[in-house]
């Protein structure tokens, strides 16, 4: 039985540029791994995590069920993509073996079988593959069929934006767009002149019969396969360099997701994984508030990414982003898609001084004690109703307060941080983190999300706890030691901060203490889908005129709930939106501090 | 000397035409609204650094816009980023953007 004949060979030569690209790429990333992302895989491989990795790529790479989420045609259209390619490759293995009998069969022997089996004059055919394989067939071309419209009309599939391609990704593109309808075609002249296949290929067969002579069909039939060939070849060799490496990579990063392996501070090969996974989707892109209310169209995560992973990522565009996290929040591959933003800035950073920071060792002239820390951070000190709020509280509820920076303090960090500067960051850490010791607090409060994630995150003060003021006044009211008035006739919309919400996933805290003051009404994008305020201490780029242009259409939302009040739990937010807004925007330690009993 | 509680400084000359105007023609080409500063000091007064050191962000950027850029760099590496400047800034100037545009640009002064 012969399996070889000409137009196999695009197939072949692309197959094999394909495996070796993947192979040669795959090693070397490994073989980069830090020992301590080593040590991690050795810990876990022999784990539950294993098998729980295993799941998540049937649902994930195969059936897209994150994407499902996002919008359901959407879901459908990679779906049928994935995992119907995935079934056509797996039914037509058994297939071949169902017809031939365990045996080794060449890879084009199982992918071309429809030509080797009428070539072979293997006459008898078997219904039941047939028409499960014409049903695969068609439910892969109805992918394709949306994958067209959605390049004509994208929102009949959910989406406002699609990506801005490069020339590697249109002609993979293109040539995935080819592959099934030109099997198609190919089948269907192979049914028309050898009968088999099933509902879809003999029918098509049968008008193919109809229209053309047998004359013309058995020229067009090697041609057809030619073409069908041809359409794979390509779409393999520009697979490893296009969006679509994403196929094969988003498996290795599961497994090494569940491992526990991240990306950290410092770029690492790790990252490289979580690059090359992106398929360019371009579900971040709607999101994205710097598109839809700026216009700027090549900063998001999926430009990002394309331009960090062909090595010409620009500074500018590294930080246009405000890190708000929507579209990680989204992305139905789960990258890391802002410590991979931040760890680039660190890359592209200035060369630090070497005695900058050195002012910071003798300008402790901290005084006074007390359990309860209070580090109310740069931002709140500009917002001193936040500050005389909390005072009012600790009062109330008979704190023993420490505080930190009343008269000035040191940053916490998390600003240079956000601009790449770790190791700038670190003196900040350091020199806080020797002051909460000093004074011997037990916990440590503080009125701004942003410092509130660094003291999580980096801090390492494990016997300190840190809340922010939302969790600490319920927690003072949960207690009894504050007694706050309901008034039923006040009225309050939250703005729930990026830091504070997708940063530490701090949802409930603020909302059940606005609720024990007044009625809580939700704006239409709230919780995960907050909206950013638009003035981020991690983008600077972007104007002031633009931030406001941002916080106007926030605070406009906000205010269509019709709530008398605007609350937020970030002195940032509300400095931002206090700009955009026509109605009282305030710190929720000021509406807590006003229904004091 | 009797300490009157500030100091002034010393008396010189900026001469425009013999400093050398390249790095701050091209901070200015990149930041432009730099040149909308109306040096009211907002930024200085509610910094943080400032508060704790010399650092004084309007005269930095004062002086490199001039061209004096001698020092401006280890001057600018006191700055802790931590925005104040930018929410008080009455002309809205973003300058986070124009410390780190500074920091890039004299890195090597």
């Amino acid at each position: 039985m012969t399996f070889f004949t000409k137009f196999c060979i695009p197939f072949i030569v692309g197959a094999t540029v394909m495996f070796t690209v993947l192979a040669i790429k795959y090693i070397a990333w490994l073989r980069n791994l830090p020992k301590s992302d080593w040590r991690l895989i050795a810990k876990n491989f022999f784990s539950l995590r294993t098998v729980t990795a295993l799941w998540e790529v049937v649902s994930e790479s195969l059936l897209h069920r994150r994407i499902f989420k996002v919008n359901p045609a959407l879901g459908y259209m990679h779906m049928s993509l994935a995992f119907g390619w995935f079934l056509l490759i797996a039914v037509g293995w058994a297939e071949t073996v169902a017809y031939l009998g365990m045996r080794w069969v060449p890879l084009q022997g199982h992918v071309f079988f429809k030509y080797f089996a009428a070539l072979n004059n293997i006459s008898a055919h078997n219904p039941t593959f047939d028409f499960v394989m014409d049903l695969l067939l068609l439910f892969v071309l109805s992918g394709v069929g949306m994958a067209w419209l959605k390049r004509v009309r994208s929102r009949i599939l959910g989406m406002r934006k699609t990506t801005k391609h490069v020339a590697f990704d249109r002609i993979a593109l293109s040539a995935l767009w080819f592959v099934f309808p030109m099997r198609f075609i190919a089948e269907s002249v192979t049914a028309a002149l050898y009968g088999g296949g099933g509902f879809l290929t003999s029918g098509m067969g049968a008008i193919l019969n109809k229209i053309a002579s047998n004359d013309v069909l058995h020229h067009i039939y090697e041609p057809a396969w030619w073409l069908y060939s041809l359409a794979l070849g390509v779409f393999f060799v520009a697979m490893p360099f296009s969006r679509y490496m994403h196929i094969f990579t988003e498996i290795p990063l599961i497994f090494l997701r569940h491992y526990q392996l991240r990306p950290e501070a410092m770029e690492k090969s790790y990252d490289n994984f979580e690059v090359e996974a992106c398929s360019r989707c371009g579900i971040c892109i709607d999101p994205c508030q710097l598109q839809s209310q700026l216009g700027i169209n090549d900063v998001q995560s999926v430009y990002f990414l394309r331009d960090r992973r062909y090595n010409m990522l620009q500074q500018k565009i590294a930080n246009n982003c405000l890190m708000c996290g929507r579209c990680e929040q989204i992305c139905p591959v789960g990258i890391n898609l802002n410590t991979l933003r931040l760890n680039s800035r660190s890359s592209m950073r200035n060369i630090p001084h070497e005695g900058r920071y050195n002012y910071l060792r003798d300008i402790d002239k901290s005084s006074g004690e007390g359990k309860v820390g209070y580090f109310a951070g740069c931002m709140t000190l500009l917002t001193p109703n936040t500050m005389s709020s909390m005072h009012n509280i600790f009062q109330a509820a008979g704190e023993d307060v420490w505080w930190a920076d009343r008269d000035g303090g040191v940053c916490c960090g998390r600003p240079l941080m956000l601009s790449g500067e770790m190791d700038s960051a670190q003196k900040m850490i350091d020199y806080n983190k020797a002051l909460f010791t000093k004074h011997q607090i037990k916990s440590l409060v503080t009125s701004c999300p942003i410092c509130l994630k660094v003291f999580r995150e980096q801090y390492n003060i494990n016997d300190i706890e840190v809340l922010h003021h939302s969790e600490y006044i319920l927690r003072l009211i949960q207690q009894g030691r504050l007694k706050v008035g309901h008034t039923k006739d006040a009225t309050f919309t939250y703005h729930d901060p990026c830091e504070l919400g997708r940063g530490c996933g701090i949802y409930d805290e603020p909302r059940a203490v606005i609720k024990a003051v007044g009625e809580l009404l939700e704006p239409a994008h709230t919780g995960k889908n907050a909206f950013c305020c638009g003035s981020s201490v991690a983008n600077t780029a972007i104007s002031d005129a633009q931030q406001l242009s941002i916080a106007v259409k926030v605070a406009a939302e906000l205010e269509d709930t019709g709530a008398q009040t605007i609350v937020t739990a970030c002195p940032l937010c509300k400095k931002a939106i206090s700009r955009g807004a026509q109605r009282k925007v305030v710190d929720l330690s000021e509406i807590v501090a006003q229904s004091i009993k | 000397m009797i300490n009157f509680g500030f100091s002034i400084n010393r008396a010189r000359t900026i001469d425009l035409d013999r400093n050398n105007l390249r790095k701050s023609n091209e901070i200015i080409g990149e930041m432009p609204e730099l040149q909308a500063c109306i040096g009211c000091g907002s930024c200085t007064a509610s910094c943080t650094a400032g508060n704790l050191t010399e650092f004084n962000f309007r005269k930095v950027h004062t002086l490199v816009r001039r061209g004096e850029y001698q020092g401006a760099y280890e001057e600018m590496n006191k700055c802790m980023l931590c925005g104040k400047c930018r929410l008080v800034c009455p002309r809205g100037i973003n300058t986070r953007g124009i410390v780190m545009l500074i920091k890039r640009k004299l890195g090597d002064f």
